[in-house]
């Protein structure tokens, strides 16, 4: 087990284009990060140039406190998870789980034993003597899955492993990742393009976009606190919503409704009275009743649609008096709204969020619990 | 516009007058003959009116493309040439028209030709069927500068106990390639490939040492003392006195060989005989004669004949047209001016003219040569034969069979050949 | 074979059972494959059913008839000439040398050529020259290379104080010449063949071997070898069946000479049918052929499929 350190990492191409920039990143020993960013953001990069498939063009890589840059993968002592498994298609089983070993010149006793408890932790001791091809999607996961876990190694390095699987899969192989970081206590890190599994299993999330790393914490303090536009947008679903507004010193107009501030906030905000804000709300802020004690305002919306998903209601709306953004606002089950009815909700105003709408940034405000 | 007008009607009436007119069409081989009549044909064509039509191709191709043609009832060549390979299997087939009766409306006279190659490609069991185009009997090419060298007629007197000389018998040619091995220079150059270079050249020294293929009754008569002598001295020129690798030479090669002035003598086709004194292909240019082959005693050739035919095929589509080309083209004065280029002929009146003569100092050699000259067996399975030579007589060459077995097993074939074709009872 | 064993499921249902529509597409099937059918029937059925009627008949070019029918006289004529028994055996040595040299030999520039990434354009190109060139043309300039004492080989291996070789003029090198000309002809088959599978190879049990802890070499057997067996086992089987057609580089070059030493069986057929006339017994050395060539074409197929 170790911990992993990235300070100030880039990788360039060739032809002059720069994947990562200037990344530095501390994972805890036995930590399970989550390296999260839409497509092309860097984080797969980041990860191949932990495990050594890439070179680090700059910066430096330490596991366990010793320099990795010039170590062959071989000797890194991690493992890796592939997106597509990446399993030796004609090995059986049990011999794509003891290949590594068997390169190490590990004992035929040692790896026989650890290859069985690997199949029984994991659940295919009756896949042991068949090939990829005659596996199912979620068994090669496994598979993938013990052939890392069987090295017994310092880290798991994990791309976006459960991103073949489907969604019920999905979230089975997520809660028994979960399990496993437990029992193990390996270090983990998780490459993912989904922020379910982001908000769900990573203990901290590193947010990536283009090359660089633009906030690093625990789920709920990003989810909280998400220090852009970017961030705000792309944790949770639906996202928080954001909307052009104007900030006055104890209120803020979004369309034709005044949201009177707390006087806290106003404070808070004091700085940025008289100018134009992005106003970030949560859908689930959005209350069909009042609330005194949480400080709600009301807020008139026309609905467009209704989304009905069983366990809650999303309804997409415009805001009244500002036709041009649609916002989502989580409802209960039995919530319906006709297209055009007009509803009024009470907006949490507490867990206003505040955007600069030139640097795209937060404004700051007072951290809540 | 007017001038367009005009152009058109010109070319017009340019284009549709040849497409009234006759033509001979006929397929031929791309050699130097080939050539030479093309230069003519203009003259015919002034004369006749009849536009004649060559295909000219490369020997590998003739033969796949003559046979669907002369099966046909109506083929699309009026005349053909054929070589003596093919004149057993053609004629067997029944593929060619009998020429006697037109010969002898016209009066052409076939007594000019010499009568080893009416033999070849003329007459076949007392009927013509062909007019000998030109031959390609072998000759015996030697440098005459080597010959004259002072030293060397020391040196081989002293060695041999004759003069050093023009060889008068096979004997005396044998001493000079051993002589003549030395310095750098090979005393002879062989063209041993299979299958024909080997069997046409090996055939000169069978009939060099008096041997034949065969008796009046085709019995084989290879297996003999003529023909033991003529394998072993053909795997020793080879093997000892030939350049590295003339195993596997063709003509062209090893006529390099001689042309660099490698080599002091070569047996070859005697075509190439002009090519010697091409200074673009030869560095010994003047240096070179042909003779015939010698024989067992001076005066008796050892020469292999060789020659092409013109015939008219069955098949043929106009062969009144046919046959007035061939009588043209064979005609004295036309045969006179392709031997005048450099052309092989096969007439000897053309061998006895003065000015062939005087341009073509060797002409008189090349007539003893053929008339001294001996015929290869022609029937239908003369290819085969050559086949089966080549193998066995290459064989021999590399010393995988003794020279009396290989001839055994030529013999044995060659009988099985024979009677399945009927020559031989 | 998955495909044809769902197909033969669907064409075993009885009529009955097949839906209108399922016939119609069963008929419109047929229908545009007809002409290629027709066409396929035209071009290698005909000839084969031809060769091989006439392969059982006394069928000469001197009397091309079936006249005579000769049972399998042609056959037992055939495999009882010496001749062509040693032919047989001299191609099975010249297949076995030259797709195996030519094998090794494209596997590995293959893999040379799958690691590089600048100018593979043009090596490429340099090597298909030779493979676009006609065999006969390939046959003549290497016998003016290869000419004993004139040749540019020779001369070369003189400045380096090597004494001139025999190549076509003895018995011992004859065969090694015209197997190192075929593979100077047609390795970049093989190689073109070898680097397209290579390049379809996935990239990531590679990237999984490495971290696992795989050296070069390893990579290459354990991974790189087994996932090429189907493409190695179709490239074997498409050279072996050419190297056993050769007969152009034979014919140009050494007419099957010196003695009988390059005497390759296509060579010995086309000259018992075109010299010897005799088109019945060489159809039946063809069919003997045939069945060899597809004797050991599934065997080879068998094997392949057997370690893949």
């Amino acid at each position: 087990m170790a911990s992993i350190s990235l300070s100030n990492v880039h990788k360039f191409y060739p032809n002059g284009y720069a994947a990562v920039r200037d990344v530095s990143l501390d994972i805890k020993d036995g930590e399970f990060m989550i390296l999260l960013g839409p497509s092309g953001c860097g984080k797969s990069t980041t990860l191949r140039m932990i495990a050594g498939l890439e070179t680090i063009s700059k910066g430096d890589l330490h596991i366990g406190g010793a320099r990795m840059n010039d170590i062959d993968p071989a000797d890194r002592d991690v493992a890796i998870v592939f997106q597509n498994y990446a399993l030796y298609p004609h090995m059986t089983v049990i011999d794509n789980l003891s290949f590594g070993l068997r390169l190490r010149g590990v004992g035929r006793a040692v790896i026989d034993q650890r290859v069985a408890n690997i199949a029984d932790m994991l659940g295919i001791g009756e896949l042991l003597s068949r090939k990829p091809a005659q596996l199912s999607g979620g068994q090669r996961q496994r598979v993938a899955l013990g052939r890392a876990l069987v090295r017994e190694p310092k880290a798991f390095l994990l791309d976006e492993p459960l991103s073949n699987l489907d969604a019920k899969l999905r979230s089975a192989m997520r809660t028994e990742l979960i399990k496993l970081h437990r029992t193990l206590g390996t270090t983990i890190v998780h490459v993912t393009h989904d922020q379910v599994e982001a908000m769900t299993m990573g203990e901290r999330i590193c947010i990536m976009k283009d090359g660089v790393i633009v906030q690093v914490g625990a789920p709920m303090e990003v989810y909280r606190n998400p220090v852009n536009t970017f961030v705000a947008g792309f944790l949770a679903s639906p996202p928080m919503n954001l909307l052009r507004s104007r900030l006055s010193a104890q209120s803020l107009s979004l369309g034709d409704t005044v949201l009177a501030l707390p006087p806290a906030l106003g404070q808070a905000f004091a700085a940025h009275a008289e100018r134009e804000v992005i106003a970030g709300m949560r859908p689930e802020d959005f209350h069909l009743k009042a609330d005194a004690a949480a400080s709600t305002a009301p807020v008139k919306v026309h609905a467009v649609t209704t989304e009905v998903l069983g366990p809650e209601v999303i309804l997409v709306a415009t805001v009244s008096g500002e036709q041009g953004a649609e916002i989502h606002i989580r409802c209960p089950r039995d919530f319906r709204a006709k297209p055009g009815e007009i509803v009024i909700f009470h907006y949490d105003v507490s867990q206003l969020q505040l955007f600069d709408p030139e640097t795209t940034y937060a404004l700051k405000r007072p951290v809540q619990i | 516009m007017l001038k367009k007008w005009l152009l058109a009607a010109a070319l017009a009436t340019g284009l549709s007058g040849p497409a009234f007119a006759e033509t001979v069409n006929i397929l031929m081989e791309g050699v130097p003959d080939t050539e030479y009549v093309k230069t003519l044909l203009p003259e015919f064509t002034k004369e006749t009116g009849i536009e004649v039509n060559l295909e000219v191709v490369n020997y590998a191709e003739m033969h796949t493309k003559l046979v669907p043609q002369l099966v046909a009832p109506k083929g699309s060549y009026s005349a053909i040439v054929v070589d003596f390979y093919w004149v057993g299997e053609f004629t067997k087939a029944g593929w060619l028209q009998p020429l006697d009766e037109r010969i002898k409306a016209d009066n052409f006279d076939t007594s000019v030709y010499v009568p080893k190659l009416m033999d070849l490609v003329g007459r076949v069991d007392g009927t013509t069927y062909m007019l000998p185009f030109y031959n390609y009997a072998m000759g015996l090419l030697y440098r005459k500068d080597l010959l004259a060298d002072e030293k060397n007629k020391t040196d081989f007197k002293a060695k041999y106990g004759f003069d050093l000389d023009v060889p008068k018998t096979w004997d005396e040619y044998l001493k000079q390639v051993e002589f003549f091995t030395k310095d750098g220079i090979n005393g002879v150059v062989n063209q041993g490939l299979r299958p024909d270079p080997i069997a046409m050249e090996w055939s000169n020294y069978l009939f060099a040492n008096g041997g034949e293929y065969h008796d009046a009754n085709w019995k084989a008569t290879l297996n003999t003392e003529a023909g033991v002598k003529a394998v072993e001295q053909y795997a020793t020129n080879v093997n000892k006195y030939g350049p590295i690798g003339s195993a596997s030479f063709s003509f062209d090669e090893a006529f390099n060989v001689m042309a660099q002035g490698k080599a002091y003598s070569y047996i070859t086709y005697n075509f190439f005989r002009a090519g010697i004194d091409d200074a673009s292909k030869s560095a010994v240019v003047g240096k070179v004669e042909i003779m015939p082959v010698p024989g067992t005693e001076a005066g008796k050739g050892g020469s292999l004949n060789g020659a092409w035919g013109w015939a008219i095929p069955k098949s043929s589509p106009n062969a009144d047209a046919a046959w007035k080309f061939l009588k043209w083209v064979e005609s004295p004065a036309i045969a006179k001016k392709r031997a005048l280029q450099g052309g092989s002929p096969t007439r000897t009146d053309v061998f006895d003219d003065a000015e062939v003569n005087a341009k073509y100092p060797y002409a008189k050699a090349l007539k003893e040569m053929l008339l001294t000259s001996h015929n290869f067996p022609v029937f239908t399975y003369t290819p085969q034969l050559v086949e089966v030579l080549g193998r066995e007589l290459s064989l021999a060459v590399a010393g995988e069979k003794k020279p009396a077995e290989a001839l055994a097993a030529i013999e044995t074939e060659m009988t099985e050949l024979a009677k399945k074709d009927g020559k031989l009872k | 074979m998955t495909l044809a064993a769902d197909d033969r499921r669907l064409n075993d249902l009885p009529r009955a059972e097949q839906t209108a529509v399922e016939r119609r597409d069963r008929m419109f099937g047929w229908l545009i494959a007809s002409p290629s059918l027709g066409l396929l029937f035209l071009v290698i059925l005909f000839p084969v059913f031809w060769a091989l009627y006439t392969s059982v008949h006394d069928y000469t070019l001197i009397a091309p008839n079936f006249d005579t029918f000769n049972g399998i006289d042609n056959y037992t004529k055939a495999l009882g000439d010496p001749e062509f028994r040693h032919t047989l055996w001299l191609t099975a040595f010249f297949v076995a040398a030259v797709v195996l040299l030519e094998f090794a030999l494209g596997f590995l520039v293959a893999l040379m050529l799958n690691s590089v990434e600048r100018f593979k354009a043009i090596y490429y190109a340099i090597l298909l020259c030779p493979l676009l060139m006609n065999p006969v043309i390939v046959g003549l300039i290497w016998r003016m290379f290869l000419h004993p004492s004139l040749g540019i080989v020779n001369y070369l291996l003189s400045l380096v104080g090597i004494d001139p070789v025999n190549w076509l003029g003895s018995t011992k090198v004859a065969l090694w010449t015209i197997v190192m000309v075929d593979i100077w002809h047609q390795v970049s088959f093989m190689i073109v063949l070898l680097l397209a599978g290579l390049s379809a190879l996935p990239r990531e049990p590679y990237e999984a071997a490495r971290v696992d802890g795989a050296s070069a070499l390893r990579s290459f057997w354990h991974i790189t070898v087994p996932l090429m067996l189907p493409v190695i086992a179709v490239t074997l089987l498409i050279r072996l069946i050419f190297a056993v057609k050769t007969y152009d580089l034979v014919y140009i070059m050494t007419r099957g000479g010196p003695g009988v030493a390059t005497d390759l069986v296509s060579y010995f057929i086309y000259r018992t049918a075109f010299v010897g006339l005799n088109i019945g017994e060489a159809s039946a050395m063809s069919a003997i052929l045939l069945a060899v060539i597809m004797g050991l074409t599934v065997w080879l197929h068998r094997y392949m499929r057997s370690l893949t």
